[in-house]
């Protein structure tokens, strides 16, 4: 769902995705501090692999996105593990294209960077159990405004290939379920464990 | 300790399922004169009522219908030609196959000759003429034969096709390697920046 293909996004709406992309990288590499590069070298390993869990649900097939997790995590490095994992993907298993590349980066990077920026100083302040409840909503929302990325690139692109709102209520309400579950509890565990793994804890 | 952690998580999904991945794909072939296929997420599942649009090689919507419980389809077209099959799960996941007017050539040649009544010859009151029940029966030949061969090589084309697509471990190893040298090379990168300030 995340991995558009190429042939279905017209023309400026790939090169908006790629500008778009690119600019957010490039912020991210120009605050990049060395002790967030195995962080988010693994991140990257995380996302990459997570996509090839696919669960399919009637006319389509989900995986977990991690985008929120990976926010709250890096912070803007995000994008950095989005673009390398996607392009991986890309090039060994032939996931989303070349064209699209940049509205998937954005599309799935986004809602984490938005999610880091929102929620990282509160959830770094805030106790276990509420920070995990904290990064569960922001799990939920970032599912859910990755599913309205593709659905507004697909949108302006053309009316052929529009999603259709049943397919939307079906596939992505139980994939933001579970990505809620995951992002809590991964953020709520490594609160308790090693809290300075937390981007807001190591401002 | 968590990364080396995240790492183990990283490397336990990919050894349990270095199968299951997430992108559709097409299978379309002609049986008998009939576009037949599926639709199926490379590694798993078969999507269920997703809409299937054929088009004329004029781009024109010839024929729409949605996939079954097992992700099928089929539709027999007027005549034979060049066929897109666009198979759309409504949620951005698209995947295209091409039919050439080639694979239907076995079947039209007999219908042309005897085109009143081309599947029953022994039931044609009046043959046109003397050299109907040889060309009738070289077609029905022809179309045995086109079944047969239909039915013996549509493995070999399932086959391809789910090996274009298929998640090799190799690659899950390889892009993760690939990863952890882009961490190094950046590591090494500012160590070295580091060094000069």
């Amino acid at each position: 769902m995340a991995h558009i293909p190429d042939g279905v996004l017209s023309l400026p709406v790939a090169a908006a995705g790629w500008a778009g992309a690119v600019a957010m990288a490039g912020v991210a590499l120009r605050r990049l501090e060395e002790e967030r590069i195995p962080e988010t070298a693994i991140l990257a390993a995380v996302f990459f692999t997570v996509s090839l869990v696919a669960v399919p649900v009637g006319p389509s097939s989900v995986h977990l996105l991690l985008s929120a997790l990976m926010g709250l995590m890096i912070g803007p490095l995000v994008t950095v593990a989005v673009m390398v994992g996607l392009a991986l993907q890309l090039l060994l298993f032939g996931f989303g294209g070349l064209t699209s590349f940049g509205v998937n980066t954005v599309n799935i990077a986004l809602p984490g960077v938005v999610a880091a920026l929102v929620l990282a100083g509160p959830v770094a302040r805030a106790a276990p159990g509420r920070a995990a409840l904290l990064a569960g909503i922001a799990g939920a929302v970032s599912v859910l405004a990755t599913g309205g990325g593709v659905a507004l690139a697909l949108a302006l692109s053309s009316g052929d290939y529009v999603p259709s709102a049943r397919v939307v209520v079906v596939t992505y309400l139980p994939l933001a379920a579970a990505e809620a579950l995951v992002t809590g509890f991964a953020i709520g565990f490594l609160k308790r464990v090693k809290p300075d793994a937390l981007m807001g804890a190591t401002p | 300790m968590i990364r080396r952690l995240i790492l183990a998580l990283a490397l336990v999904l990919a050894a349990t399922a270095p199968a299951a991945a997430h992108r559709l794909k097409l299978f379309a072939t002609v049986e008998d004169g009939v576009i037949t296929g599926y639709a199926f997420f490379i590694g798993g599942g078969r999507p269920q009522g997703a809409e299937i649009v054929i088009r004329d090689a004029a781009g024109r919507e010839a024929h729409r219908t949605t996939t079954d419980a097992e992700g099928g389809f089929a539709w027999r077209p007027p005549a034979p030609g060049d066929f897109t099959v666009t198979v759309d799960a409504r949620d951005g996941h698209v995947a295209t196959a091409a039919i050439g007017p080639t694979r239907f050539a076995a079947i039209p040649t007999p219908a042309a000759p005897a085109p009143a009544s081309p599947e029953s010859p022994a039931n044609s009151g009046a043959p046109a003429n003397s050299g109907a029940p040889a060309n009738s029966g070289a077609a029905a030949i022809e179309q045995a034969v086109d079944r047969a061969v239909a039915r013996q090589i549509r493995p070999l084309l399932e086959a391809c096709d789910a090996a274009e697509g298929r998640i090799r471990f190799n690659d899950v190893v390889g892009g993760i390697g690939m990863i952890v040298g882009l961490g190094g090379m950046a590591l090494w990168f500012a160590g070295r920046r580091g060094k000069r300030r």
